[in-house]
């Protein structure tokens, strides 16, 4: 079974475009995506309305959440500055927006024994908490234990990458996804995972499953452009170019 | 958010195909497959192909357990020995057909899937299983005594439980507030695609929706609404008694 993960598209349209084509391509059996939908760009509806339509089982990321907080009326969409991407989303999809949960598990029992992957935006404790590479190995491990979580995915940072934390003869895996619309890794980019979970995946054997970092090119410039043409802060524009 | 939930479609190409058909027209969010996608019917392989290619989250029903790990007991409940005579039939003609990419495709499924919420400062989850989440192949009928469905249901967590494999529909609601206090949990039967059990022979499903005020002391909070289709019932039907199969299941098909 191969499974497909992705956040953080920041509606960012041409890259979503890109890496729905990309993975299209490789046929996985399900996909996910861990959240933060809009934001930091101008076509917040055209991907919500693409996630809604393929039906994608979505997290809600800090992002997403924002938008509850977020009073538009006439006059909002003539103001420039970063609120501008939220102004424009729909009400139906702020509706959906709302109605997104925090995280989603899936529950193993593949040799009588079980094992699960766990899904959240930030981390399994907030929203907004940053899970990265270097995090305490401690603090992530009781993380994790509290969530009762072997594998863990995580987007928020946009910075991938896949930790192996070995415990009690046991293996944890954390996996961030990076970032589909907006990487911070100095790779312009599109990012993804193909994760596949072999017949007879185990907390006890380290190679449980293969992660693949999945990058995928798309017309940063065109995407940059579009943000300088509208209310936007022009910064949001240049940190596509620079993938910072 | 409006979620599709469907499952026990046993290999009834027509009739998954008939949903996906009626699916498209109700605007979902998301759609989540419950299991049984094999057996009692010819077209196993096509079946989870077209899930697969869907890209559709499935879970593992106690039919696909058992193809998937090439057993011949699929966990279900027989009463007569004519039953479990002809069981025996569909569980060796669904091993035989079922090719070794589909049958990895069911071996690798989770057993349960669960959206863990944080709406309105109050947590609320709901679970997704086959039979219940103790076991793959226990039946959870619409009568069972309410305190041992809330026990179940308080055990997993769960305060919105979607499940199938009896293949007959239904929606409970069961207060397990304490003091007074309202915490309403929700039992929900998704009935079968591809082989209903309720004297109904069209297919069913399930579309759930969520709203954004919803809270556990609100019953109402939750809309479940039963979706009955028409498909063809006798080319199924028929591809039953065309096979190996025993023609019973044909019959089965054509009386609900």
């Amino acid at each position: 079974m191969r499974i497909a993960l992705f956040s953080d598209i920041h509606a960012n349209l041409l890259a979503f475009q890109a890496m729905l084509k990309d993975m299209d391509s490789l046929r996985p059996d399900a996909v996910y995506c861990l959240g933060d939908l809009v934001g930091y760009h101008i076509y917040p509806n055209e991907v919500i309305d693409e996630i809604r339509r393929r039906g994608i089982p979505t997290l809600k990321g800090n992002h997403d959440e924002k938008v509850e907080n977020i009073i538009t009326n006439a006059e909002s969409l003539n103001e420039p500055g970063k609120k501008y991407a939220y102004h424009l989303i729909r009400e139906d999809n702020k509706e959906y927006l709302r109605t997104l949960p925090a995280h989603i598990r899936l529950d193993f029992k593949m040799n009588n024994e079980k094992f699960n992957l766990v899904f959240a935006h930030g981390s399994t404790r907030t929203i907004d908490e940053y899970v990265l590479f270097d995090t305490d190995e401690n603090y992530v491990l009781q993380m994790m234990e509290e969530a009762d979580a072997d594998l863990l995915f995580v987007g928020h940072s946009h910075k991938p990458y896949h930790r192996v934390i070995q415990t009690d003869g046991r293996f944890k895996h954390v996996i961030n996804l990076g970032s589909v619309g907006k990487p911070k890794d100095g790779d312009t980019r599109g990012c993804y995972v193909l994760v596949t979970l072999n017949n007879d995946a185990s907390v006890f054997t380290i190679d449980c499953i293969k992660v693949e970092f999945r990058r995928v090119e798309y017309d940063v410039e065109a995407s940059a452009k579009s943000i300088e043409d509208s209310q936007l802060p022009d910064e949001f524009a240049q940190a596509l170019r620079v993938a910072k | 958010m409006k979620i599709a939930l469907f499952s026990d479609i046993h290999a009834n190409l027509p009739a998954l195909e008939a949903f996906l058909k009626d699916v498209e027209t109700r605007n979902t969010d998301a759609i989540y497959c419950l299991g049984d996608l094999v057996g009692y019917n010819i077209w196993s392989n096509e079946v989870i192909d077209e899930i697969r290619r869907r890209g559709i989250p499935t879970i593992a029903g106690n039919y696909d357990w058992g193809i998937g790990r090439s057993s011949d007991d699929c966990g279900c409940a027989y009463k007569t020995d004519e039953e479990k005579a002809m069981g025996k039939v569909s569980i060796s003609y669904t091993n035989e057909v079922v090719k070794d990419e589909q049958r990895a495709y069911l071996r690798t499924l989770p057993a349960h899937i669960r959206l863990e919420y944080q709406l309105n400062h109050d947590r609320r989850n709901i679970l997704f299983v086959h039979g219940s989440p103790r076991k793959v192949n226990e039946y959870l009928f619409e009568d069972r005594d309410e305190k041992s469905m809330l026990r179940i249901l308080e055990q997993a967590e769960a305060d919105i439980m979607c499940f199938g494999h009896t293949h007959q529909p239904y929606h409970r609601i069961l207060n397990s507030g304490t003091d007074g206090s309202n915490h309403f949990r929700h039992a929900i039967n998704i009935g079968s695609v591809g082989k209903p059990k309720d004297k109904d022979p069209r297919g069913g499903y399930v579309i759930l929706t969520i709203n954004p005020d919803s809270t556990v002391t609100d019953k109402d909070s939750i809309k479940v609404e039963f979706i009955r289709f028409e498909y063809d019932v006798e080319k199924a039907a028929k591809a039953v008694e065309d096979s190996p199969l025993p023609n019973e299941y044909a019959d089965m098909l054509r009386n609900g």
